[in-house]
């Protein structure tokens, strides 16, 4: 049992669900049908950039890898192939990396098509807008990275709230108050306390692809300047902790 | 004597053993109602230092955003059976069918209503500690106050009932929740990114008469479940720039509508259409 071979047969799971493609295709559809609607909205000298115009699609991009992330984290146990994969692979921890691997490396190819189809379907309201975006300019290719860099994180964090919450509805709950729910509560009442609860949640992540205004706009807030660097510190940090978490789990308690 | 066979307070009672048999229903109203009382008290302590601090201000800070608990609940009751295979005896049960979606329905505004309750109290609770730092006593039956307490117990239920209505529906517990979210918690997001998007943030508007594409985003807003909510839980606000001002009633009107279509949808699905 290498671990190559638990890659291979997680791959084997992912790709015949039908669920896969679904999720893949939904969130590079959704991400640039997003932008695209959005983009209708922007004028000249209006308060948007190019990056925030072909990025403003991850409020719907971002489920789909949560969804798609939960889904390969739990199904094992929802429909009770566990017994077989931790009978097959008893040391269990190479199951779980396996699924970190997979879901990193398919989000990653979703980001980069997510963000890709986004720039087009806002080129025509970045000519009405009066904006560029090159691939050559240091800001912009960061944004472009930071969102699909944001996907593969939330990704990854589907997966180990899957494989910790064992069940797809509370672990996606729970990564929907993480993502999304929280960040809305605690924007309405800024604070000291609450702007530093705020930075340290797994939304932070979104600075990663933040433009120049938004960042400052956060800067001058009362939380912690975490920049774009410390965003994705955080989200990754959020993956390190829940690894250990499902990790823990998966190996000293029953799976069942 | 009572007439054998399953009569609609039968169905209720079965309904209600299921819903309360599960762990998920206690962890889903404590969670709601702990959340509700910690954000509530860190919000209002947050802001106990400005100048003019109203303690009963802050009630409205959280509340609005307690629906999610319910919403998985309603999720859970439409959609569990049918993803666990029960729907089987169930259905065998009650060959009718309709009188076990109108009993799902009652049961989880039930248990949404009584989440509502617990929250609206967890919120008082910690609104306290600030307004004691300032040494006042939060007045609750200052104009608004009932209303928003009631307004938010309401859209609580509306929103459990949505998430029923949404997994009776789609029948699959994670599909109906995403769609569920993205009405919920995507959408207005999406909405006020469009109104800022198409603002000169520069100019200044005169709120009676505000651009055409704003008032266009605002009136869509005010006719989302969220919108209604947002409403329901701040009254006497007024409605957004541009946007009919619908009202109370109104607002929770528009959230019923939200409810009763795909709940209707459901039924006629249920009744038409085999269980697979």
């Amino acid at each position: 049992m290498t671990a190559a071979r638990v890659v291979a047969a997680e791959w084997t799971k992912l790709a015949s669900l039908s669920s896969t493609t679904w999720l893949t295709a939904g969130t590079v559809c959704a991400a640039a049908v997003l932008a695209f609607v959005l983009g209708l909205f922007a004028g000249p000298g209006d308060a948007v950039s190019a990056s925030s115009l072909a990025s403003s699609g991850y409020l719907l991009a971002q489920l789909g890898p949560l969804v798609l992330g939960v889904l390969v984290g739990s199904t094992d146990f929802t429909v009770g192939t566990s017994l077989t994969t931790y009978a097959a692979v008893p040391r269990r921890i190479p199951v779980l990396l396996a699924q970190v691997v997979l879901t990193t490396a398919l989000t990653l190819v979703t980001g980069v098509a997510a963000i890709s189809v986004s720039l087009a379907a806002t080129a025509g309201a970045r000519r009405t807008a009066g904006l560029s975006w090159t691939l050559s300019s240091p800001s912009d290719l960061r944004t472009a990275v930071g969102y699909v860099l944001f996907l593969a994180g939330a990704g990854v964090c589907g997966v180990l709230l899957g494989s910790l919450l064992r069940r797809p509805l509370a672990a996606l709950a729970t990564a929907v108050a993480l993502f999304v729910l929280l960040d809305q509560v605690l924007a309405t009442h800024p604070g000291h306390v609450v702007d530093t609860v705020r930075a340290l949640l797994p939304s932070s992540g979104t600075r990663m692809f933040a433009d120049e205004a938004r960042l400052s706009a956060l800067g001058a807030g009362h939380g912690p300047h975490l920049g774009v660097g410390g965003g994705g510190l955080v989200l990754a940090a959020w993956c390190v902790a829940l690894t250990a978490l499902a990790g823990f789990r998966l190996v000293r308690r029953d799976v069942s | 004597m009572r007439a054998p066979g399953p009569s609609f307070p039968r169905v209720v009672h079965a309904e209600w053993t299921k819903l309360l048999g599960l762990r998920s229903t206690h962890v889903v109203v404590v969670a709601t109602v702990g959340l509700v009382g910690f954000l509530t008290h860190l919000s209002s302590s947050a802001s106990a230092g400005d100048p003019g601090f109203v303690p009963t201000r802050g009630l409205a800070d959280v509340l609005p955003l307690a629906f999610l608990g319910v919403l998985v609940l309603g999720v859970v009751v439409g959609a569990g059976e049918h993803s666990t295979g029960t729907f089987r005896s169930t259905f065998a049960a009650v060959p009718q069918r309709i009188p076990v979606l109108l009993a799902q329905a009652v049961v989880t505004a039930a248990v949404a209503l009584w989440t509502g309750v617990l929250s609206v109290a967890a919120a008082v609770l910690g609104i306290l500690p600030a307004a004691a730092s300032r040494e006042m006593t939060p007045d609750l039956a200052t104009a608004g106050v009932p209303g928003l307490l009631l307004g938010s117990g309401g859209f609580l239920v509306g929103a459990g009932l949505l998430g029923l209505a949404f997994g009776a529906l789609l029948r699959r517990p994670v599909p109906a929740l995403v769609a569920a979210v993205v009405l919920f918690l995507v959408a207005p997001v999406v909405l006020s990114i469009a109104a800022d998007t198409g603002d000169d943030p520069v100019a200044v508007h005169d709120p009676e008469d505000p651009p055409a594409a704003t008032a266009v985003v605002n009136t869509v807003e005010s006719f989302t479940p969220v919108g209604a909510g947002a409403v329901l839980t701040n009254p006497g606000g007024g409605g957004l720039d541009g946007a009919p001002d619908l009202g109370a009633a109104g607002s929770a009107l528009v959230l019923g509508c939200w409810v009763a279509v795909p709940l209707t949808v459901a039924a006629v699905r249920l009744r038409r259409r085999d269980l697979v």
